[in-house]
């Protein structure tokens, strides 16, 4: 399935456009596709686990007067929110450069996320729930059912722990930790956010339990704090060890993620709804990523700009088992549907992992909003670190919320705990 | 020795009017760099400190940007950061450095100077590449140097080698490998300029190599020892590159705020805070000047009558 030729578009002159390894793909084919428009292609880390690169890279700019790119890509879902305000006012207002008949294509969520003070700052090239990533495979071969409920999911982490050491359900160590647990468990650590106003507060039970349930699973190696991004990780329970037997996580994981960065072998992975708390319902989910698309406020080619954005979400999309493949849930509905069919049909995954992504895009917990300081790091260096030394994530809770609440006052929020 | 400092005393005069003919003749040897020096150094401190005492629209407020930042809850850990760091950095790097130049010294023969190009050969790397090469020898999964990870400080995974803990004491291990060559460099020549009469005459009074290594050796090189002391110290106190690439390396593991020059770069461009940022930089220029201004008075750096 190549991607179907673009609509005569009428793009031209200079595009300086910063996108990340895994975008590349993307602006390259644009470039192929539009020989008219002059591109500039700069790759750059993405801002990633809550780097700031862009932030002094655009401060920079600002200084200077000059330098900024047209169109930016970045990893962080977050990036958007501050983009679109002062001291940075960076974000140019998409909704009057791309027609509404498209950008309506978006979930409405989305679109929230991607809304600052009334005005469309970006536009979300995927969609990012957590569901469970499963590895069939290894399920039927030691007789486990797939945990419905988180309170499955510790269960069965406790036999595995005794049955088969050294596989894991899950991992404590990546930088968006957070946003895996505690987001889906509507735990309150960036809430009720208005303006410069924000709730924080790790001690509520929302928090807590999960903290609770995840404690024991650290403790017995089924969830290691280690990202999945570390070389020890793929190292430990990727490729020929084979030892990830389930991992919540995001969309995009897919097979970009289990393929590409851990080597599991194709026909064991698939992807199941997101575990539920309990009998809560309706389940809630988190989100993790998201790239979202920001135009220049300052490009002298917002024409160009613009339909860059439009080509790179709404026709992109190579052949799903190509390296240059789309690896994320994309937001523009006729695109995801398109994606939909085409990851069904991906030879890679043991079962069709498309309808548990569908249905998890709808449970994103509305009640954590985006702010403009990045919270990921805090995660990393308070709770990582003390769970790499052997500390109870229970007992690190105060700490991290501490934490989270001097980020969001250095950045200018007032913090609440209600 | 004596002698000459009494000769110093008496012709204090005369000395000073050579001296201020010497200045104006040394004029032009330092003129190539004097335009860098305040292009690059004088003016972005001036500048630096106009920032500090101002707001961002210039009205003057006094120490109010400094108390600030001193309230800043990532104040005190980077400057305890920095601190431990310098320490740790200093002193072994002034205690192997001159034992190692002094040692070279005493054994002169062909096998010298194959040894100070070997202990040159680490600092030809510069800073950054420098800590790439060490990311790979903290990782135990790769790191040559596994075995000392694994079983003296426990570490079987990156994240365990990188725990906050062992951060000073590795940044300081990473600037003594790459710094610590080319100093022992500079402390040979300084060696060498010692009159070989003066060890010789030692020798016949019957000192051993212990004796002319500590009597003689040692306090004839105090100055470069003390020169060493003040630009290290202010090095050390500087430190940026290697926790900002650590912090990039490890995803976010190490804070990237962990020293103060990094505060101060979050604070100019992740804030927009660049005054605020300034008032950090000028903590730092002062703890330097201090720092320099003790280490000149008490070791006689400009002194010359010795």
């Amino acid at each position: 399935m190549s991607s179907p030729a673009a609509p005569t578009s009428t793009a031209s002159g200079n595009l300086t456009v910063w996108v990340d390894a895994v975008r590349l793909p993307d602006a390259k084919a644009y470039q192929a596709a539009h020989p008219n428009v002059k591109m500039t292609i700069v790759t750059f880390d993405g801002d990633g686990n809550g780097a700031t690169g862009l932030q002094t890279k655009i401060q920079l700019w600002n200084k200077a007067g000059s330098g900024w790119p047209d169109v930016i890509f970045s990893e962080q879902v977050n990036d958007p929110v501050w983009m679109a305000q002062q001291p940075f006012d960076f974000a140019a207002d998409m909704g009057s450069l791309i027609s509404k008949d498209i950008t309506s294509q978006w979930p409405a969520t989305s679109l929230g996320q991607c809304t600052v003070g009334g005005k469309l700052v970006c536009l979300q090239d995927n969609l990012a729930p957590n569901v469970l990533w499963v590895n069939q495979k290894l399920m039927t071969q030691f007789g486990y059912t797939v945990p419905k409920t988180w309170q499955d999911w510790q269960a069965l982490g406790q036999k595995v722990a005794t049955e088969h050491p050294g596989y894991i359900i899950g991992n404590s160590g990546d930088s968006y930790g957070a946003w895996t647990y505690f987001w889906g468990n509507q735990c309150p650590l960036e809430s009720n956010v208005s303006g410069t106003k924000v709730t924080i507060n790790a001690a509520d039970t929302h928090c807590t339990e999960m903290a609770t349930l995840l404690d024991p699973l650290i403790k017995n190696g089924t969830a290691p704090p280690l990202g999945i991004f570390s070389p020890d990780f793929a190292k430990k329970y990727g490729g020929a060890t084979d030892k990830v037997l389930l991992m919540p996580g995001p969309a995009w994981y897919a097979q970009d993620v289990f393929g590409g960065t851990l080597h599991i072998p194709a026909g064991e992975m698939t992807a199941t709804t997101p575990l539920q708390w309990g009998t809560d319902s309706p389940i809630t989910t988190g989100q993790i990523g998201g790239g979202p698309w920001i135009i220049s406020k300052h490009s002298a080619n917002t024409a160009a700009a613009a339909d860059f954005v439009q080509w790179s979400t709404t026709s992109f999309n190579p052949d799903p088992t190509s390296k240059d493949a789309r690896p994320g849930l994309p937001g523009y509905a006729p695109l995801q549907a398109l994606w939909l069919a085409g990851l069904a049909k991906n030879p890679y995954f043991a079962a069709d992992p498309s309808p548990a992504l569908k249905a998890a895009a709808g449970l994103i917990w509305q009640g954590w909003q985006l702010v403009t300081y990045p919270d990921q790091p805090v995660w990393t260096n308070t709770v990582v670190t003390g769970l790499v030394a052997g500390k109870t994530l229970t007992s690190l809770m105060p700490a991290f919320g501490k934490a989270l609440g001097q980020a969001a006052k250095a950045a200018g929020y007032t913090v609440a705990t209600s | 020795m004596q002698a000459t400092r009494k000769r110093g005393l008496h012709a204090g005069g005369a000395q000073r009017k050579r001296d201020q003919g010497a200045a104006w003749r040394g004029l032009p040897f330092v003129l190539p760099y004097l335009p860098f020096l305040i292009l690059f150094g004088i003016l972005p401190a001036i500048y630096a400190l106009s920032l500090a005492f101002t707001t961002s629209k210039g009205k003057f407020i006094g120490l109010k940007n400094f108390t600030k930042t001193a309230n800043d809850y990532r104040f005190g850990p980077a400057f305890e950061h920095v601190f431990l760091y310098t320490s740790v950095w200093l002193i072994s790097l002034i205690v192997f450095v001159v034992g190692l130049a002094l040692m070279l010294h005493s054994r002169a023969s062909k096998a010298t100077s194959t040894f100070r190009f070997l202990y040159y050969i680490p600092g030809a790397l510069a800073g950054a590449a420098s800590v790439l090469v060490w990311l790979f020898m903290l990782d135990p999964a790769v790191s040559p140097a596994r075995f000392l990870l694994e079983h003296v400080f426990g570490s079987t995974l990156f994240v365990q080698a990188i725990a906050p803990g062992h951060l000073p004491f590795i940044f300081a291990m990473i600037a003594f490998w790459t710094g610590a060559g080319g100093w022992i460099v500079v402390l040979y020549g300084a060696l060498n300029t010692i009159p070989p009469d003066l060890e010789e005459a030692a020798r016949i009074d019957g000192a051993g190599a212990w004796t002319i290594a500590l009597r003689l050796k040692l306090p004839m090189i105090r100055k470069w020892i003390a020169y060493m002391g003040i630009l290290s110290f202010a090095t050390g106190t500087q430190l940026f590159v290697e926790p900002q690439l650590v912090n990039q390396a490890s995803l976010g593991f190490v804070p990237d705020t962990w020293s103060a020059n990094q505060l101060a770069y979050q604070l100019a461009f992740r804030y927009g805070k660049f005054n605020e940022a300034a008032a950090v930089s000028v903590d730092l220029l002062l703890i330097g000047l201090i720092a320099a201004v003790l280490i000149v008075t008490r070791t006689g750096l400009f002194r010359k009558e010795d």
